[in-house]
């Protein structure tokens, strides 16, 4: 009967001063909204940042040749570098940290279907640089080990390259020319999106051949070798990011005769380490903070109406005291006043800002916008930190009855 | 509690020496001067005297709200002052029914749930809580009134709802402050006719005044003076032969 009464009229001092009621648990519901809402979009923000940086790959890093830094030779010797399919096939035997080593190779050329042409960023890729991508297909297949070895002329169409080239009119099947070379349209990407990372064109506006059907119809000018303009891998674990990229240059350096830590020579660049960078966790903690700011206060309001009611309510509590209330019920019965009233205003901060999130996400915002996410840890942690600040607001109340003199009960006639 | 402990001989309230001192700027106010009395089980005692005389502070005292500053107090033959806050707290709801001038009823809950509040507060269950109370209520007559706030019914009433609140743990002993204070007299005399037919039960009934009236309707009346005891007079009645001052075992 205690603690339900207690409850009771924790609603029911709610209830009798209304509009302050209101005022005081404004804050309170701000605070817990604020929660959920700034660090559920947070979560949003890393979601997206890691799906606009992974759409070129996933834990992907790119490896470029350059050329001789300064520091190791002098300028007049500064070579340029590329790799040669050898390098990629020597980078697959010795290399033990990376999960998958594609090659790929590219040209920006103009590819026309029937009356239209446009430019497009030719790849030419070996099935594992399709698999380290890790673009779905829409539609079709992909490159495969056959459509290397035999150099076919197929092609697979990014997305907006398929809408641009192809229309309405062709699909699977399809003849194009890319540069005047009739290629057959064997799939179709998914469509993949605003990239956050991308090297020249974004994968919508690729057409993807065969790396050896590349060599052979456009080969590079100043050499005869099977040039690479790029080596990408996947990174068998996020956290071996930095093991990786030291195995795969020393390998390379040793191959092109550099030093083996000459990162001019040998660039990588992965978008995990741009991702490591940013700040968002103390982001997240800053808006965690200024979140929890606002609870804190809202619980400066709800101490002081708690102190008011106290003072309010000296002669009840004498009377309780009197016909046989311990010091500690009456503490229990304050707390749980406090509790209540500040659980009320954190109920409903708690339902806006699930409202908030579930508002947002109900929009069809462009991808590179960050939604806040609503998970039941979020929701968990608002709430956690609302009972933190509840419990600290009530500490004071429910000691300041407690020690009311229930001698009052005789005086106040 | 039993009717062995309530029939252990001896008085039911025993002051030796009470000294009351409220600090109050430097000096202090002296409220109780030396305080020696007994109250018997069964008695009807009327404490009288002016303002400021230490009426209310007696009061306190004897119903366990405050501690004396000096001298010994004990009920039922325990030492008050070797009592914790909380068996204080246990004390005045099992043994001490209040009545206050002023009635003192929770404005928000309930006739029957203010009557049930002393049995809350000791665990009683809820259905044993809700029957004692109305019985209570039907003790003084309202027994009708039981689901009404406070607010909705009369003075009187709500004074009869104090008193069955007072009563609902069959307390050894009904501290009475200014029951008739805020009742027209002939309201008054009703509260005062339940609170003589509630000593006619067997219960130790105190009742604080300043109305001579009232106090003189009391078998034993006792005047407080700055804080001392001007005069304790028994009303000479056969029956009160039997409960002179017992010289106790211990």
């Amino acid at each position: 009967m205690l603690l339900l009464e207690a409850v009771r009229q924790a609603l029911r001092l709610l209830w009798a001063h209304r509009l302050r009621s209101l005022l005081t648990l404004f804050g309170l519901a701000w605070g817990t909204a604020s929660v959920i809402f700034l660090v559920g979009w947070g979560e949003g923000v890393q979601v997206m940042l890691e799906r606009g940086f992974f759409k070129a790959g996933k834990n992907m890093g790119e490896v470029w040749a350059g050329r001789v830094s300064e520091e190791f030779t002098p300028a007049v010797d500064r070579r340029y570098l590329w790799w040669t399919i050898d390098d990629v096939d020597l980078l697959r035997r010795r290399a033990k940290l990376p999960e998958l080593i594609g090659a790929e190779s590219w040209e920006m050329l103009p590819a026309a279907f029937g009356p239209r042409a446009i430019n497009v960023d030719v790849r030419g890729l070996d099935p594992e640089a399709m698999a380290v991508r890790g673009v779905a297909l829409a539609a079709g297949r992909g490159i495969t080990r056959e459509d290397v070895e035999h150099r076919r002329r197929i092609v697979v169409l990014g997305d907006k390259v398929r809408t641009r080239l192809l229309g309405v009119d062709g699909g699977l099947g399809s003849w194009i020319r890319i540069a005047g070379k009739p290629f057959k349209v064997v799939g179709l990407l998914e469509h993949v999106g605003t990239q956050l990372s991308r090297d020249r064109l974004e994968i919508d506006e690729h057409a993807w051949i065969p790396i050896s059907t590349m060599q052979a119809n456009w080969p590079r000018w100043w050499t005869d070798e099977f040039v690479v303009s790029k080596i990408i891998y996947r990174l068998r674990d996020r956290r071996l990011m930095e093991d990786t990229e030291r195995e795969v240059r020393a390998i390379l350096a040793g191959r092109l005769g550099v030093a083996s830590d000459d990162i001019e020579a040998v660039g990588i660049w992965s978008s995990l380490k741009l991702l490591n960078k940013l700040p968002i966790d103390q982001t997240q903690g800053l808006m965690f903070v200024l979140a929890t700011a606002t609870l804190v206060i809202g619980g400066i309001g709800v101490l002081n109406m708690m102190l008011d009611a106290v003072h309010e309510r000296r002669q009840e509590i004498g009377v309780r005291l009197a016909i046989g209330a311990r010091r500690r019920d009456i503490i229990v019965q304050f707390f749980i006043e406090t509790f209540t009233i500040a659980l009320a205003g954190g109920l409903v901060g708690a339902a806006f800002g699930v409202a908030g999130c579930a508002l947002f996400a109900s929009f069809e915002l462009p991808d590179f916008l960050p939604v806040p996410l609503l998970s039941l840890r979020v929701v968990a942690l608002a709430l956690g930190v609302l009972s933190c600040v509840a419990l600290a607001a009530g500490v004071i109340p429910a000691w300041r009855a407690a020690r009311i003199d229930p001698a009052l009960t005789l005086r106040m006639e | 509690m039993s009717a062995a402990e309530r029939s252990v001989p001896g008085p039911l309230l025993e002051l030796e020496g009470v000294h009351k001192r409220y600090a109050m700027g430097k000096q202090g106010v002296d409220a109780l001067r030396g305080i020696d009395l007994r109250i018997q089980t069964g008695e009807l005692v009327a404490i009288m005297g002016p303002s400021g005389s230490g009426k209310t502070t007696l009061m306190e005292i004897l119903g366990c709200l405050s501690r004396p500053t000096s001298g010994g107090y004990r009920m039922a033959g325990r030492r008050i002052a070797e009592i914790d806050s909380d068996g204080l707290a246990k004390l005045r709801g099992e043994r001490i029914g209040f009545v206050f001038q002023s009635f003192n009823l929770l404005p928000r809950l309930t006739v029957v749930e203010n009557v049930e509040l002393p049995l809350a507060y000791r665990q009683v269950s809820r259905s044993e809580r809700r029957e004692r109370a109305l019985a209570s209520l039907d003790r003084v007559g309202l027994g009708h009134r039981a689901q009404h706030l406070p607010m909705e019914v009369s003075g009187g009433e709500r004074q009869r709802v104090a008193i069955a609140r007072a009563l609902v743990n069959h307390p050894s002993l009904v501290l009475a402050d200014e029951p008739t204070g805020n009742l027209d007299s002939q309201t008054g005399g009703g509260i005062l006719a339940l609170l003589h037919s509630v000593h006619a039960e067997g219960n130790t009934v105190v009742i604080v005044t300043h109305d001579a009236a009232i106090g003189a309707q009391a078998q034993r009346q006792i005047f407080l003076r700055d804080g001392r005891i001007e005069s304790d007079e028994t009303a000479a009645k056969p029956m009160d032969s039997a409960r002179l001052p017992l010289e106790t075992a211990d």
